[in-house]
């Protein structure tokens, strides 16, 4: 008895249909294109996925939370512009530099929090506002040019973007960021008293409030967490590419959180998962990578990625359906 | 014994005097039904007394000893327990994680808000709890509190007050939105409650729950106490007609007799 309790709370658990689905995706664009599986196409999704999905991590952890932050992909941009720029005007270390885009990015981030959480205003006007904001400044800054990026070997750049091969298989060091801090994101949400908080303020906040949690502290630094980890893979991204374009990121924010949403987490808060994120995360690339390799139009690329993003989310749906049905 | 006392507890909002005046004590082991119409003050009152906001004027004693409450966590750490009607539980989490919201037991407690919860501990004191209040046959400790109904979250929210050894359980409308099986199990727990030595304040619109439960009755209207009865000494028609204010003067008049 309590085996097949146990198997069902797992086929109805959020993460297994969205595994299920990923599998159904591997397997198309295996059989559609060879190269699919290739060393070469699996180190290229290996150094992208990193990227949007270290955000991802602090964005299931905001949206269990019960918000949302749209500026994700502006930090992107803009943090690795001013480390550049720092850098470029001679006076500071990158060391130094890579620490104040990424205090920048703390202040932006407790900017948000702050007035989501004490002026009342929801957090999609809030960081949409800090969008416009924060990728203006980015373009105003640089006048719209991307910046040479720094290219000397060193200790930061191997540290965010070194690389080394495994076989024939090429990774890059975000890849042990992306592990690292999904590891630690897996044991706060689930395992840790901050995690209970946090699923507790975005099921029912008077609740959580009633108990004695600092909802607003732990939203505030959800929101900071967020830019930070935005303005990270921001700077991992142009070490990797050798440049700090301001344009850098722009419409990651609604990539990112379709990549919880499909793994799983509840739009509307209370319910998160790292591993669903993680393979929401893997199913975005591959989708991206797939359809590329399969020989979609360049211009069309969008349409088959919004097409399939939306069936995945029925599928997904109706799967649960189903699950809690039976 | 005298468990909680207030004296001359004043509340105003703006212009709005929502409290002008509130003295009432509660002993031990004793459920006291807290009655009026709407805006007659009931929830200033209880939001006075579990910390929501500070009073302006007035005392609070908690077994004699004057206290100052001036957050929801002081309250409870007073052993004053409050559960609202649709604010208590987080539907999303397990009833284990739920009964101890805010005091999770937890290993390596220096690391702070990143601790790891005990879960073997929170498992097994849910299940042991959800034994004594004789709910265990039905619930699993693991279960989300979403998939239980309203009279089940009622008894979960009322077990995690007993849980917390509260002096103080106040429920703030328990049996709205409930069935009537369902409004029958909360009121004979809240009759268990009393008989492991709580003290009940009971919010209600329904008076006929009233005289099932409660030894003492307490009616406000606009702000202040305006009588205050034993069950035994008074029946349903008296205490409507003073929560209405129908023929007040007699009524009163035979309150301050008392």
């Amino acid at each position: 008895m309590p085996d097949v309790k146990r198997r069902s709370s797992l086929i109805r658990s959020p993460q297994f249909s969205s595994l299920v689905i990923l599998m159904v995706l591997l397997a198309v664009f295996a059989i559609a294109d060879a190269n699919f599986l290739s060393p070469l196409n699996i180190s290229n999704m290996m150094a992208f996925l990193p990227e949007l999905g270290i955000i991802a991590l602090g964005m299931t952890l905001l949206l269990t939370a019960g918000e949302f932050d749209l500026s994700v992909g502006a930090v992107f941009g803009l943090a690795p512009v001013i480390v550049m720029l720092l850098v470029q005007s001679g006076q500071v270390d990158i060391g130094v530099a890579l620490l104040a885009g990424l205090l920048l990015c703390v202040a932006i981030g407790a900017i948000n929090g702050l007035i989501v959480t004490k002026i009342g205003i929801s957090s999609f006007l809030v960081t949409l506002s800090m969008l416009l904001v924060v990728r203006g400044a980015a373009l105003y800054i640089t006048q719209g040019f991307p910046l040479k990026s720094w290219d000397q070997p060193g200790f930061f750049v191997t540290l965010l973007a070194g690389s080394f091969n495994i076989g024939t298989f090429r990774f890059y060091t975000s890849l042990w960021w992306f592990i690292a801090l999904s590891l630690l994101a897996i044991y706060v949400l689930h395992y840790a008293k901050l995690g209970n908080w946090i699923s507790a303020i975005g099921s029912n906040r008077n609740a959580a409030v009633a108990r004695g949690v600092p909802a607003d502290a732990v939203k505030i630094w959800l929101f900071i967490l967020t830019s930070v980890l935005a303005g990270l893979a921001g700077m991992i991204s142009a070490f990797r590419i050798s440049a700090a374009s301001p344009v850098a990121g722009t419409g990651y924010e609604l990539e990112v959180i379709a990549m919880v949403v499909v793994g799983g987490t509840a739009l509307t808060g209370g319910r998160g998962t790292i591993l669903g994120t993680i393979v929401g995360a893997l199913m975005l690339r591959s989708i991206r990578n797939g359809i590329v390799l399969i020989g979609v139009p360049g211009l069309a690329y969008n349409i088959f990625v919004g097409v399939i993003i939306l069936a995945m989310l029925i599928l997904h749906a109706l799967l649960q359906k189903n699950a809690a049905r039976s | 014994m005298e468990v909680l006392r207030l004296q001359n507890l004043q509340k105003s909002f703006g212009s709005v005097r929502a409290l002008k005046s509130a003295s009432f004590t509660l002993n031990e082991g004793e459920v006291v039904a807290l009655l009026g119409d709407n805006g007659a003050g009931k929830s200033t009152l209880i939001k006075a007394i579990s910390g929501v906001f500070p009073v302006d004027r007035g005392d609070i004693y908690v077994r004699g000893q004057k206290v100052s409450i001036r957050s929801t966590r002081d309250a409870m750490d007073l052993g004053i327990e409050t559960i609202h009607q649709d604010t208590s539980l987080a539907p999303d989490l397990s009833i284990a994680r739920n009964l101890f919201l805010g005091r999770e037991p937890v290993n390596l407690k220096w690391l702070g808000v990143f601790a790891p919860l005990d879960l073997a501990k929170l498992r097994d004191a849910a299940s042991a709890l959800l034994k004594r209040v004789g709910i265990s046959k039905k619930l699993d400790a693991d279960a989300l509190v979403s998939t239980l109904s309203g009279g089940e979250r009622q008894s979960i929210a009322i077990s995690r007050a007993m849980q917390f050894a509260a002096k103080v359980i106040i429920l703030d409308e328990p049996t709205n939105n409930l069935g009537v099986e369902e409004t029958h199990g909360v009121l004979r727990f809240v009759k268990e409650v009393r008989a492991a030595g709580h003290s009940v304040l009971l919010i209600t619109h329904n008076i006929h729950h009233v005289f099932q439960v409660a030894d003492r009755i307490i009616v406000m209207r606009r702000g202040e106490i305006v009588a205050e009865q034993t069950v035994a000494d008074t029946d349903l028609l008296t205490v409507e007609s003073i929560i209405t204010g129908a023929d007040m003067s007699a009524l009163l008049k035979e309150t301050r007799a008392k």
